[in-house]
């Protein structure tokens, strides 16, 4: 048991800390918590499915597209519903929150109240160190996962747009007196931040189907380990989707799997009891 | 004069409209107090429809594995829910903001894996079956249950905001820092209103189980959370009416619209969304603008 919980663990975590890092980049650059994370997450989820079932499409062409639609979809939204509410974080939070259900709402009458799934693209299982054997699609989805938060890393240590990322989240307003457009910059990490979301999306939903509501799941555990890892840090977010990871698959492996995400959030209070800006933070909010 | 309409409205209303009128009258309970929380000190809690399942669960669960009289119950839930307001108010008083909210979602989704998982004890997703209030079930007696309830809400809430207390949440919400220098204890403040929130939250639970008689997930969900919100920010954040007329409208609505099919809570958020986008201070707030408009010379 204590070998498939601690792989069960990791691989789940680098997913949550993916699903997370969307949420986190903005949280960081524009003081806004998008409530609608997850819906954004299952729109990509039915993009490829409906990209690559219907269309028939390849799978990975249809990623990258239901990835990109969702960039398009979070820039319209950012220009559409966030842009009046900078200096109001609360308010952001309550349009997202009603912009989440109205989406839920939507996929259902659309896409009625069944899960969706893509095609498997990878089938069959791999024996670990000769312990157990562990889904192929799985071993893959965590890979992608590690692949996507380190181009995610290199852009934001390595670009130009990276660095003006960091420089707007570390004071905006030096960051427009030394030329930086912050309202096209909005726009984008808005953006930036929903394609995560769909990245996620169409990287897992081989393997957790999508339905309307699945996304609130998601979200939920994304604003976990973003509040966990310290609202706006990269590492706190990979640190806090692996420890949330690793402490629910424990969980749910020794004492109880109904309370899986219970444990999460356990750890969570325990943590800001402690350190009220989580592990990585030193912002003041 | 509108408490002595209402309280003459059951004569004129049928049963169905008496049902309607019940339900609306629920809703006004949570948006008034949610408003409490959200509107006049900045809190914005995802967790108001849990603290009334928790006052439902609580007072149910009571009648039902102690046969608890729910005249006795109801007040148990209060004080509950009015517990647990205050320990998660005091586990947020160091973060505020964002923080707070985040962990309200937190503590609400809790509060629903339990009652899914506890089956034993609150029968999951198929519902509690409870008894109800009067030994007699009759539609005209629950409305002047829920109005005395609802009457009470109200008042409690009118008292507070119209008190010294009110101008300390008002200064809380504006300018946290300015209010502390100025000798308002803050987080006295904060965690005081998410208290007398969450326990008017468990009254409102607590007498819509019983009235319901069957009290499932339901009720602590995150659907109904969005529709106490939505009436909130339809009919007005951070005023006294404003959440009992967006309760009223957004209820009626909804049953004069349900025949549509499940369209309605899709139509609500859109509108909810139009509202909060281009007129955050609601219906309310829109007639004030209006009225300056119209009496300025």
């Amino acid at each position: 048991m204590f070998p498939l919980a601690l792989t069960n663990g990791l691989v789940i975590g680098i997913i949550y800390a993916l699903a997370a890092l969307g949420v986190s980049l903005v949280v960081g650059i524009m003081n806004v918590v998008n409530f609608a994370h997850g819906e954004l997450y299952i729109l990509a989820g039915y993009f490829s499915y409906l990209f690559a079932d219907t269309l028939g499409m390849h799978y990975l062409a249809a990623m990258l597209a239901a990835v990109g639609l969702v960039f398009l979809l979070g820039m319209v939204i950012e220009v559409l519903l966030i842009r009046k509410t900078y200096g109001n974080d609360l308010y952001s939070l309550i349009l997202t929150f009603i912009l989440s259900i109205v989406l839920q709402n939507a996929y259902l009458l659309i896409f009625g109240p069944y899960p969706n799934k893509p095609p498997n693209w990878l089938k069959g299982a791999t024996n670990v160190f000769g312990l157990f054997y562990y889904g192929n699609q799985r071993l893959a989805a965590c890979g992608a996962g590690l692949v996507v938060i380190a181009i995610v890393y290199l852009m934001l240590k390595k670009t130009w747009f990276g660095r003006m990322l960091r420089a707007t989240s570390q004071d905006r307003e030096v960051a427009e007196l030394n030329g930086v457009n912050t309202t096209a910059l909005n726009m984008l990490s808005f953006g930036f931040g929903c394609a995560l979301a769909a990245a996620a999306g169409v990287i897992l939903s081989p393997i957790f189907p999508v339905t309307p509501t699945g996304g609130v799941a998601v979200a939920l555990t994304a604003f976990v380990v973003v509040v966990l890892g310290g609202m706006g840090s990269f590492w706190g977010c990979v640190v806090g989707g692996l420890v949330i990871g690793l402490v629910e698959n424990f969980g749910a492996a020794y004492i109880s799997s109904g309370y899986r995400h219970v444990f999460g959030f356990i750890i969570l209070i325990v943590v800001l009891l402690v350190r009220p800006a989580g592990l990585f933070g030193n912002r003041e909010l | 004069m509108t408490v002595v309409l209402l309280g003459l409205l059951p004569q004129g209303l049928n049963v169905y409209q008496q049902h309607v009128m019940i339900v609306s009258l629920f809703y006004v309970m949570m948006a008034a107090s949610w408003n409490l929380l959200a509107g006049y000190t900045g809190q914005v809690s995802f967790a108001h429809a849990a603290f009334a399942g928790i006052g439902a669960y609580t007072s149910g669960i009571l009648a039902v594995k102690l046969g608890l009289s729910p005249w006795l119950g109801i007040p148990l839930g209060v004080l509950c829910a009015a517990l647990v307001g205050f320990g998660v108010g005091l586990l947020c008083l160091k973060m505020g903001g964002i923080y707070l909210s985040l962990t309200t979602l937190g503590v609400s989704e809790i509060f629903h894996i339990i009652i899914n998982n506890e089956y034993e004890i609150t029968r999951g997703t198929m519902g509690l079956q409870i008894p109800g209030l009067l030994t007699e079930y009759s539609k005209t007696g629950y409305y002047y249950i829920m109005l005395m309830a609802a009457i009470i809400s109200l008042a409690v809430i009118y008292l507070m905001i119209h008190s010294n207390l009110g101008l300390n949440f008002r200064a809380v919400q504006n300018d946290e820092k300015a209010a502390s220098s100025l000798g308002v204890d803050v987080i006295r403040i904060r965690v005081l209103a998410f208290t007398v929130s969450s326990a008017l939250a468990g009254l409102a639970g607590g007498v819509y189980g019983h009235y319901l008689l069957l009290i499932t997930p339901e009720i602590p969900s995150l659907d109904q959370q969005f529709l106490v919100l939505s009436m909130t920010i339809i009919g007005g954040m951070g005023s006294f009416l404003g959440p009992i007329i967006g309760a009223f409208t957004l209820e009626i609505l909804s049953e004069y619209i349900r025949s549509y099919g499940e369209y309605h809570v899709l139509a609500f958020g859109l509108v909810a969304l139009t509202m909060a986008r281009f007129a955050p201070n609601g219906v309310v707030g829109l007639a004030r603008a209006g009225w300056a408009k119209i009496s300025a010379p």
